[in-house]
């Protein structure tokens, strides 16, 4: 049923993402006081392991501990944004991090950290060409916050062979 | 953090009039001459003219006061410090993210210093579609000229970085003409982070001229500090509400509210959230003209491999440009474009870079051999591009709902291919357009044949903007903008708008000298009116 309110309401509506979590997104919001729950945590870091693959370090611990350190600068950033936006990540973050919302939004059966990376990855992309604009929106705002979080910290600068700024 | 002197932790120890957030809190009323909503371009310009003519000024700015002290050259400080939504705001439908300040100074204070005077076409079209017959480039040569000593803009001396230099073979090669743009800096370090603060002070923008000026007069300045709403009775504005706001916006728990009253109010917020505060104020607008035509200049970007390391992210950004896409057609024709080369720091390149996993992460490892062009597209021109519409939320706050025409995209599309094309002439290994469908083409030929094959469509075509213009429109005629030709709000007499958002097109240019120079003249003439005599230029 979920889904299809989803897809009707992603037909109609520019801002659906406001609309579309509906009751579930209020009763599981994703972000409480400007901080990512539990389940918001394990999508960040389930889609940040698909989004950064390749870039993140080969290492398990170290990987973990690189999507770990990401997941804390998310909440960094969401605490930056203002009352409007922090309302709208809450409600993606709370619809994605529900097995109903993750399901009719994304098309994925398993859990964030459960799925294997590739089906995290097909997820993404069917979100990322989707006809549905709610989907190409969602999969755009997870992209930019995983590829912002994760970049924002000097370390992993060396990856992508940028210096850094010129000491003054 | 910067070595260098910092002219305004100095003036702040001599005791400028500065309150909100960590200054301390704002008084609860407060009454002036001149009230200034905003800091940036037009608000700077304004105050230190007014200040000048010793008329007592207040400027109210809603984000905060940061210095060279607190620009380390850093995107994650930059970004949710001095931008507006952290560098994310967004159009209604998510489809295009916008670049705006929200600073002391702002967006003056995060710029890339391009320089240019209002083109003489865009002024022709605004004498004939909108009656501004007095907006001739000869009328307004003083004080285009005034604001470019006081600036000190002026050609860059130095060697364009390989960014741009790849702009200039490229195009030469494929006999484009290119010019060299004028910069507002004084001293320049040739760093290339003017995105993220001018940590020399060399960028002459309002945080180190005008506003200091204006403070060094005795002008009271208010950070922190969110214009609430005019307060409207008997055709006239009779106080400014204020309320105190946390870092990211937000009402602190016990937010601290102040009403000034001023004998004339200037509005100078910028694009978006001028018109959003005389939403709120539920200012007259017999004509339904407030907050429509809001212009982006729409950015379209291609990205290269070159063999050379290029090193975007190092020396003066944005050097040189093309206009030679602005003159192929008619003003009013399908949509022209100027072609630029932005800066690049890893942050902002992971962001706009399309796609994920491996492909994603092969091509940021070619980081420092990334070229990357820019097209900033002239929205208001033609019917098809009519711009966008500012609305507010449920909260107050202001969204912008841009629809991205298919004429827009069409222009985006002839973009892309006149970028790759540039690229391939100069030298590009592989050229990628910035959509979710593009592909790393290795020639011409191929990213010709691809581009064209793109679905040219919102949220899979990358937008993005840096300009907003508009909303508040000059107009001769009161049934076709908000704005009197001498700035002056057509239904409240001591209200006037001073910023980008008059402007009733998008410039075709980047806009800053544009607000300079036009507000300049604007705020002479308030000057002249309030105080009876002339007024002194800008020093």
């Amino acid at each position: 049923m979920q889904r299809r309110t989803l897809l009707k309401l992603g037909l109609v509506s520019g801002t659906v993402l406001a609309l579309a979590g509906g009751a579930a997104a209020l009763l599981q919001p994703g972000l409480v006081q400007g901080r990512l729950t539990e389940a918001g945590r394990a999508l960040f870091m389930g889609v940040g392991r698909a989004i950064l693959q390749g870039t993140l370090p080969q290492d398990a611990a170290a990987q973990q501990q690189a999507l770990a350190a990401m997941a804390d600068r998310v909440d960094t950033l969401a605490q930056n944004l203002p009352p409007h936006v922090q309302a709208e990540l809450s409600q993606l973050v709370g619809l994605l991090g529900s097995s109903a919302g993750r399901l009719a939004l994304a098309g994925l059966a398993n859990g964030w950290l459960e799925a294997a990376p590739a089906e995290v990855a097909a997820a993404l992309d069917g979100m990322r060409y989707s006809r549905l604009q709610v989907r190409r929106q969602a999969y755009q705002a997870l992209h930019e916050i995983v590829g912002g979080a994760y970049f924002s910290d000097e370390s992993t600068w060396a990856v992508v062979g940028y210096p850094g700024p010129q000491d003054i | 953090m910067s070595k260098l002197p910092d002219p305004i932790r100095e003036g702040l120890q001599r005791g400028w009039k500065v309150r909100g957030g960590p200054h301390g809190a704002a008084p609860e009323t407060l009454s002036c001459d001149v009230a200034i909503i905003g800091s940036g371009a037009g608000a700077g310009i304004t105050a230190e003219l007014l200040t000048r003519a010793g008329l007592s000024v207040v400027i109210v700015e809603e984000g905060p006061l940061k210095s060279s002290s607190d620009f380390r050259q850093r995107e994650s400080d930059a970004y949710p410090q001095l931008y507006q939504e952290s560098a994310g705001r967004k159009t209604e439908d998510k489809a295009i993210t916008i670049l705006q300040g929200r600073c002391v100074g702002g967006s003056t204070t995060v710029n890339w210093t391009s320089s240019f005077r209002t083109p003489p076409t865009t002024l022709g079209y605004w004498a004939q579609h909108f009656g501004l017959a007095d907006y001739t480039p000869e009328a307004l040569e003083p004080y285009f000229e005034q604001a470019e000593r006081r600036l000190s803009i002026s050609s860059w001396q130095m060697p364009p970085n390989e960014n741009n230099e790849l702009l200039r073979s490229g195009a030469v090669k494929l006999g484009i003409p290119v010019e060299s743009i004028r910069r507002n800096v004084r001293g320049c370090w040739n760093l290339g982070s003017c995105g993220m603060g001018c940590p020399t002070n060399a960028k002459q923008s309002m945080l180190v001229t005008t506003i200091p000026a204006a403070l060094d007069q005795g002008a009271t300045l208010m950070v922190q500090t969110r214009a609430e709403h005019l307060e409207m009775a008997a055709g006239k504005v009779q106080a400014l509400s204020c309320v105190g706001v946390l870092p990211n916006g937000a009402l602190a728990g016990d937010a601290q509210r102040t009403r000034i009253t001023a004998r004339h109010y200037v509005l100078a917020g910028g694009a978006i959230n001028s018109p959003a505060v005389l939403l709120r104020s539920k200012a007259p607008d017999p004509h339904g003209r407030l907050g429509g035509r809001t212009f982006l200049h729409p950015v379209v970007m291609t990205a290269a491999v070159m063999e050379q390391r290029v090193e975007g992210w190092a020396g003066a950004p944005q050097s040189l440009c093309t206009d030679h896409y602005l003159g192929t057609q008619p003003i009013d024709g399908p949509m022209g474009f100027k072609i630029e080369a932005p800066p690049l720091h890893p942050l902002i390149l992971a962001t706009t870079m399309p796609g994920m996993g491996q492909a994603q992460a092969d091509l940021l490892r070619q980081f420092p051999h990334t070229h990357v062009l820019l097209a900033l597209l002239r929205d208001g021109f033609h019917e098809q591009a009519p711009g966008g519409r500012v609305k507010l939320r449920s909260d107050g706050s202001p969204v912008l709902d841009y629809p991205l025409t298919g004429f827009v995209m069409e222009g985006a599309r002839r973009a892309l291919l006149a970028m790759a094309e540039i690229q391939f002439a100069g030298g590009a290994r592989q050229v990628l357009p910035v959509h979710e469908r593009g592909e790393l083409y290795t020639t011409w030929a191929q990213a010709k044949a691809g581009i064209e094959q793109l679905p040219m469509q919102p949220l899979l075509a990358k937008v993005v903007s840096a300009h907003v213009m508009g909303g508040c429109g000059l107009a001769a005629s009161e049934k076709q903008g908000v704005v009197r030709p001498d700035g002056v709000h057509w239904q409240v007499e001591n209200l006037s708008v001073h910023d980008g958002s008059l402007f009733p097109t998008s410039v075709g240019a980047n806009p800053q000298l544009s607000i300079y120079g036009i507000v300049n003249r604007l705020a002479q003439g308030l000057v002249q009116r309030l105080t009876g005599s002339a007024p002194q230029i800008l020093a």
